[in-house]
Formats: structure tokens, C-alpha cells, sequence
């Protein structure tokens, strides 16, 4: 089900309407809220369901086991257990296809004639999400940095919450399964707010991804000209909108669904195209799948206590890693060793150069930064690398015959949007929206909100799915 | 911090605009109407699925849908038809969807518009691509898909402000058609497509008359005329007549076989369009062969007095009026040559 559907609608008042009647006490609410995760999920493709009760029995049955366990084989063996079941459902649905294509290439490049049917495999909506989020609590248990969930449901309900089940974010055992103890209410101040932010992230999605920015983006990465500087540009400049309002959209709103049942849910997004340089970027930028990384991925691999060389290893391990946890692609691993590179980079020259950042340097980097970014996305959009081969030239001013495939509308649209992107993130940087809010008349709040609402309304469209369900 | 305050402005300013939004549309002329979309297709496809013999399965281009009126069908046999026509597709990807994923045996009338019948049979080819994403479509819907198509029902019917269209017509007015009416400044070279305005009304069960606009309005029914040019212009492939022909009659032949009753009619068109059909897509290149192949009766509506001097506003459809009359009398000709049976006096 998609958070921008009518469906969604009544289901999420039907939702509302249980959770806060005096029908259901707080362990009936919890069991309401895990039926509706998945139907919400089930809606989709129902049998799918079954890989997140597998999931969800494999982590909570090992969770148990590390609890007591105190024999350190047996204890790495249910976690080894819980990460072969989640990572091999993730190797299945998700990387089986690209397995088995790889595969091909290499017997058919020894000189093997081996062409295998295509496997044709459905992928699981969200697999990437679920899968991180539970594997994250058998290792944490595994680490003894939690303690295990006091009831099945708790669990249950941890790895199925709908608001953050499908696109994150992210959330650690410790920050989400501890407030299913106590029954939760929203304050009508926690309410509007969670209402303001599902308005907000709903515009994001709605009318600035889907209505201002992806048919350019589509229209740009879809062809098979070589194309003027001035096209490859806004095409990217779009695609870097639109991943971005689409993805804050969606976390936006689970955030304030979440909010509006008494649950907090991290921030996931803080203002991400005014980093300044690319360690900050990752504090920024989908920071429950940076800080997911950082904590099981790159420090277990060594981090930065090993010396400066095997810190720059586990530093780009990591980032190919997380690229390809994007997408099966070889696209999306360019996309992470790019992103990678810059980290290397700037940890080099941070070791050199120390400049102390003040408003104009500051806007500059952060303009650098947004710039160097873009040339990522070109690799995380592309789908062949022919296409990304074209658009990079292109956006290095080689080929100035290149062809004009856009609308002077459509460029003045996606320039100034953008643009007004780059400023309001530069401008919230160091703040939140709360704060800016606080500080602004009710009237203006009711104007703004009255604005985006209307927007939405007159935008609606085929209810596009959110891109990184995909992931 | 205010918020009810602010929710309580945004909720009253929402409303008053979306009211005024509504009001102003309606004052243009517009009326609540659905979107021809994919939802709607699939609900009539799934409509197959448990169709008895007596079952009447209507496909083939738009003209199909404009021309064959679903009142007057069942007025004159008593069986209302499933309209599965898909305007500026093939029928080929509907027909054989219907032949190898049913045990469908009534009657399938198949339009021959033989622009698009014998355009192609490539899998990325427009007119097939059309038609296959709506069969892929109905396969693969999901429930939350067929929930909100079923929630979105009565707001189409009912409010203007909602409408738009998977077809993206010029006259649309959801947030992206309006942008895009702003498309002005043209910098690639190429030819721009001409205004193309929606010109029918379609019901929940897809009969889709012409609007009363285009029958009567001559600048309109031109606005209409320019579209086709542009669109029949620029399509510089050939016919792929071998293919089409060859891929149609094994489908045929496999549901004849099985008891079906297979009805081709070939519909009106006018001036320009039938010209240039008669010169270069001739009912002698193309729907002769056809018929000879597949054996299964046939209709062209040039051999009958009543529908031969119809003619189409806007050279491709005929308007509402002459749809109605073209369908009885088409129905009274197949009945009165058995190829059609009579479930009201069976």
C-alpha cells in the first residue's frame, strides 16, 4: 500500500480509529497494529507476507538463544543463523538474478556455452528495510547491547510497524521495541504535528517528485542521444530532486504517521544538499542506513583502528557495499565506490588543508559538494552504463552538438527548483523544521499548510510508487 | 506554537480553495467524468474470466469503442457486451490474451482499423506496447490497486477537480497537464505535438459515446483532425502485414477450434483518413487476406447501404447518434446472417 493513496486513507482513519477507541486495551492495540502492518503489506503481494513471519521467528527465536546462551560457538552460530536466513533471502530476491547473470558472463568469457532460463524472481517490497532492521537486533543482542524483547508481539511488531516497514527508516531495537512496553498516545500538539509532517512528505512525494521533477529526469535518462551540457544537467539536477523529495517524502510521513500513534521514529533526512563534504553528506543523507552501516559494517571491519590504510579498505568496502545494498547493479556499485572515493579524498585532505568554514566558504563547499553528488546520481540513475558513459561527457561539456531534447519550461522548472532546494537546506542547515516552525505565526503555518494541501488535491495522479521501495 | 490553530486555518483554506477550484472548472465547462485507465480495463477483462457462450467480448482500436454502443447491443440481443477495445492499440496482444488465458467460447468481435491491426507485432512497438501493459496490467494489479480504483470510482463520478487521465490529454487539469501547458519556448527542433483534447465520455463499463462537442463544434472536430495528422504522419513504418496476419489467424484458428465465434468488422472513417487507408492499408492488401486466412465472418461496412455513407466528425469516430445506429444495424446484419445468436428470444 502506498502512503499516496486513497487506499491508504481509509485505511490509515480505520487504523486511527481503533487504536485510539476504548475497545482495545494496550496489548489488543498492539495486536491491531501488527494486523494492519500486514495487511498493509499483504495488499501488495499477500504470500510475501511469509518471508517476513520467517524473518521475523528466525530473529526472535535467536535473539531468545543469544540471551541465555553463554557458549560463544553456539552463540556466533544463531547469529550466524539469523544473517544466512536474512542475507540469503536478500542474495535470493534481490541479487539472484544479477548472481546468475554475472555468472553467465564469466562462463561465457571462459569460452563456456552456458545460457541458464532467467529466474524471473518477484522482489519483495522493502526487503532491503526488514531484513537490515531485524538483522540489526540479532547482532545487537549478539553484542549484548540489548536486551531481548520482553513479548513475541513486541518483536513482531518491531520488524512489521507499517509506517517505517517498506522504506525505512531504519530503527534500532533499543529506539523502537522499548516503547511498545507502555501504551502510547499522541498529544493533540504530537497529533497536528504528525499531521503537518505526513502533509509535508506527501507534498514532497506528490506534487514536487512525481508532478515537477520526474518526467524530466525520465526524459533525460530514457534517451539515447548524446545530449547537449545543458540537458544532461537538468535531467540530473531533476533526478537529484526527485530521489530526494521522494525518499524525505516517504520518511517524512512515516515519521508523522508514527507520530500521530504516539511512536517516534528517528529523523532520516537533515537538510542533506548543504553538506559540506561527504563525511557530513552521510550524517545527512538517509542516516539510519549510514549509521546502519557505520555500526555493522565498517566498524566490525576494522574502522579506523587499524591504521590509516585498512581504515581507507573497510571505508570503501563499506560504501560498495551500500551501493549495491541500493540496487543489483554493477551502476549502483560505481555509484558507492564514487561515493567512497570522495570519502578517501577528503579524509586526505583534511589532513592537509584545515579551513575554518564560514558562511561564504561554507555555501561554496556545500555548492561543491551538491555538485559532486550529482555526478553520483548520474551512476544510481542510469540504468546501463552506456547511458551514464553519455551523461557524464555531456555534463563535462564534451559535446556541445549535442542534442536538445528539453522544453525551455521544463529547464527554467527544474533549475529553479532545485535551486530553491539547495538554498532552503543551506538556509535550515544548522535548524529543524520544528524550531522554524516555533518561530513562525500560526496563520502563516495554517497559509503554508492550506498551500500544500491544495497541491496535493489538484496533483494527484496515478499514485506512483516510491522509488525506494525498490531497494 | 499554535497548531490547532494552524491545522483549523489550513483545513478551512483547503477547503474554500479546492471548493472554488471545483466551481471554476465546472464554469469552463467541465463535467466529473472517468479516466479510460488501466483499472478500468482490467475490471471488464477480469469480466472474461467466468463469461458463459452467450458472452459477447467487444476488442480491436478506438474505433471499436466509439462505434459499438453497449445499450443498443444489448437492446437488439440481450446480452451486454465487455468492451475490451483499447484506443490507439492493437487488438493482437487482447485477443491473444483472451485465447490462451481463458476457456472463453462465446463470440469476440474483433475491429480491424488497419492502421493499427497490421501496425506490428515488435513488443516495444507503440501500439502493441499499449495494449500488452493493460493485459500485464490486469495479471499483475495488486489488491491495493484494485482498492483504490474501487475508492476512486465515486470521486471521478462525482467532482471535476479530481479528473485526469492516464492518456494525458491537453484539456486535463491535474497539477502536470496544466505545467505543462506552459511548454512554450522550443529548443529541440523536433515537431510539437498539436493540442489533442479529449473528445468522449466513457461509463464504468467503458461505452465511450463521442462528446456532443466534437459532433457539433467544427473548430473542435479540426483541433481533432490536426492530432490525427500529426500522429498518422509521423509514423513512417510500414504495415507488417505477414506478421500481424500470420500471428492473428493462429490465435484464431485455436479459439474457432475450440467453439468460438470469431466476428472481424471493420469500421467507418472519412475524408483524408479513408483515403489514405483505401490507398495504402487497401481492404484488398489487407482485410481480404485476413478474412480468407482466418474464415470467420466478417463486416466491412462499406458493403452496406445503411453504414456505408456514415460519416466521422473528426474523420476517424462516429459521433454518439451515428454509434447508436451503426450498432443496430450492424447487430440486425450479423443476426440476420446467424452470426450472431438471440438471447431475448432464444
Amino acid at each position: 500500500m502506498l502512503f499516496n493513496s486513497l487506499s491508504f486513507v481509509v485505511f490509515l482513519v480505520i487504523v486511527l480509529a481503533l487504536y485510539y477507541s476504548k475497545l482495545l486495551k494496550w496489548t489488543g492495540k498492539k495486536r491491531m497494529l501488527l494486523l494492519a502492518s500486514y495487511v498493509f503489506y499483504g495488499l501488495w503481494n499477500p504470500p510475501l507476507v511469509i518471508l517476513l513471519w520467517i524473518s521475523t521467528i528466525v530473529d526472535w527465536t535467536a535473539g531468545n538463544k543469544l540471551a541465555i546462551e553463554t557458549n560463544k560457538k553456539k552463540r556466533k552460530m544463531w547469529l550466524l543463523l539469523s544473517m544466512f536466513v536474512n542475507l540469503g533471502f536478500l542474495a535470493f530476491f534481490k541479487y539472484g538474478n544479477f548472481l546468475l547473470e554475472n555468472f553467465t558472463l564469466g562462463m561465457n568469457a571462459l569460452g563456456l556455452a552456458y545460457e541458464p532460463k532467467p529466474m524471473d524472481i518477484i522482489l519483495p517490497m522493502g526487503i532491503s528495510f526488514y531484513t537490515f532492521q531485524t538483522m540489526s537486533y540479532t547482532i545487537d543482542m549478539y553484542n549484548k547491547k540489548i536486551k531481548p524483547a520482553r513479548t513475541f508481539l513486541d518483536f513482531a511488531l518491531y520488524v512489521t510497524f507499517f509506517p517505517q516497514l517498506v522504506a525505512g527508516p531504519i530503527v534500532r531495537a533499543k529506539d523502537l521495541i522499548t516503547q511498545f512496553y507502555e501504551e502510547k498516545k499522541a498529544t493533540s500538539q504530537q497529533f497536528i504535528w504528525g499531521t503537518f509532517l505526513l502533509t509535508i512528505g506527501l507534498f514532497q512525494k506528490v506534487v514536487l517528485a512525481d508532478t515537477m521533477l520526474a518526467d524530466v529526469s525520465d526524459e533525460v535518462f530514457g534517451s539515447k542521444d548524446l545530449l547537449h551540457s545543458l540537458d544532461a544537467w537538468t535531467g540530473t539536477l531533476a533526478f537529484s530532486g526527485q530521489i530526494f523529495f521522494d525518499f524525505a517524502g516517504y520518511s517524512t510521513c512515516a515519521i508523522g504517521i508514527a507520530l500521530m500513534l504516539g511512536i517516534i521514529l528517528p529523523d532520516n533526512f537533515r537538510y542533506p544538499y548543504a553538506s559540506i563534504g561527504f563525511s557530513d553528506l552521510w550524517k545527512r543523507w538517509h542516516i539510519s542506513l549510514s549509521t546502519w552501516l557505520r555500526d555493522y559494517l565498517y566498524i566490525p571491519l576494522g574502522g579506523n583502528k587499524n591504521g590509516i590504510t585498512r581504515m581507507y579498505v573497510a571505508l570503501m568496502l563499506t560504501m560498495l557495499l551500500g551501493g549495491l545494498w541500493h540496487g543489483a547493479a554493477w551502476t549502483f556499485v560505481i555509484w558507492g565506490a564514487l561515493h567512497g572515493t570522495y570519502l578517501v579524498i577528503e579524509r586526505l585532505l583534511k589532513q592537509k588543508i584545515n579551513v575554518k568554514i564560514n558562511a561564504f566558504n561554507g555555501i561554496l563547499l556545500a555548492l561543491l559538494t551538491y555538485t559532486l553528488v550529482n555526478f553520483t546520481w548520474v551512476f544510481f540513475r542510469a540504468r546501463e552504463f552506456s547511458t551514464a558513459k553519455n551523461m557524464i561527457s555531456s555534463m563535462l561539456f564534451m559535446n556541445p552538438e549535442g542534442a536538445k531534447i528539453l522544453h525551455d519550461f521544463d529547464i527554467i522548472k527544474v533549475l529553479i527548483l532545485t535551486s530553491i532546494l539547495f538554498i532552503c537546506h543551506w538556509i535550515m542547515r544548522n535548524t529543524s523544521m520544528k524550531e522554524v516552525s516555533q518561530k513562525i505565526s500560526p496563520l502563516v503555518l495554517g497559509i503554508v499548510w492550506a498551500i500544500m494541501l491544495f497541491l496535493i488535491a489538484i496533483a494527484q495522479g496515478s499514485s506512483e510508487q516510491f522509488i525506494y521501495f525498490q531497494f | 506554537m499554535n497548531l490547532k490553530q494552524s491545522m483549523l486555518i489550513a483545513l478551512i483554506l483547503s477547503l474554500l480553495s479546492l471548493g472554488a477550484w471545483e466551481m471554476y472548472w465546472r464554469a469552463q465547462n467541465k463535467l466529473p467524468d472517468l479516466d479510460d485507465n488501466k483499472d478500468l480495463w482490467a475490471v471488464q477483462r477480469a469480466k472474461a474470466e467466468t463469461l458463459s457462450e452467450d458472452g459477447v467480448i467487444l476488442m480491436g482500436s478506438s474505433r471499436v469503442l466509439f462505434d459499438i454502443q453497449l445499450d443498443q447491443w444489448e437492446n437488439e440481443t440481450g446480452v451486454r457486451p465487455i468492451q475490451l477495445a483499447s484506443a490507439g492499440a492493437s487488438p493482437l496482444p487482447i485477443f491473444h490474451d483472451i485465447v490462451n488465458n481463458t476457456d472463453f467460447k462465446g463470440t469476440v468481435l474483433v475491429g480491424v482499423t488497419p492502421g493499427l491491426f497490421f501496425s506490428t507485432t515488435f513488443p516495444k512497438a507503440g501500439p502493441w506496447k499499449r495494449a500488452q501493459s493493460r493485459v500485464d496490467y490486469f495479471e499483475d494489479r495488486t489488491y491495493a490497486q484494485r482498492l483504490n480504483h474501487w475508492l476512486s470510482l465515486p470521486l471521478q463520478k462525482n467532482l471535476v477537480l479530481v479528473s485526469t487521465s492516464e492518456e494525458g490529454w491537453s484539456d486535463d487539469i491535474d497539477l502536470k497537464s496544466l505545467l505543462n501547458n506552459f511548454n512554450s519556448g522550443d529548443r529541440t527542433g523536433k515537431p510539437q505535438y498539436p493540442p489533442f483534447n479529449t473528445f468522449a465520455y466513457i461509463g464504468q463499463d467503458r461505452n465511450n459515446p463521442m462528446s456532443e462537442k466534437t459532433a457539433t463544434d467544427t473548430a473542435f472536430a479540426n483541433s481533432i483532425k490536426a492530432a490525427w495528422k500529426f500522429v498518422i504522419m509521423g509514423n513512417k513504418n510500414p504495415p507488417e502485414k505477414e506478421a500481424t496476419t500470420n500471428f492473428f489467424v493462429a490465435d484464431a484458428k485455436k479459439f474457432m477450434e475450440r467453439g468460438g465465434n470469431l466476428i472481424l468488422v471493420r469500421c467507418p472513417s472519412s475524408g483524408w483518413i479513408k483515403e489514405g487507408e483505401d490507398k495504402f492499408l487497401s481492404r484488398a492488401d489487407l482485410w481480404d487476406p485476413l478474412v480468407k486466412a482466418t474464415k470467420a465472418n466478417a463486416y466491412y461496412y462499406e458493403d452496406y447501404d445503411q453504414l456505408k455513407d456514415l460519416e466521422c466528425p473528426e474523420l476517424s469516430h462516429l459521433s454518439a447518434t451515428d454509434a447508436r445506429f451503426f450498432t443496430t444495424e450492424l447487430v440486425k446484419i450479423m443476426k440476420a446472417d446467424g452470426a450472431l445468436s438471440n438471447s431475448k428470444t432464444n
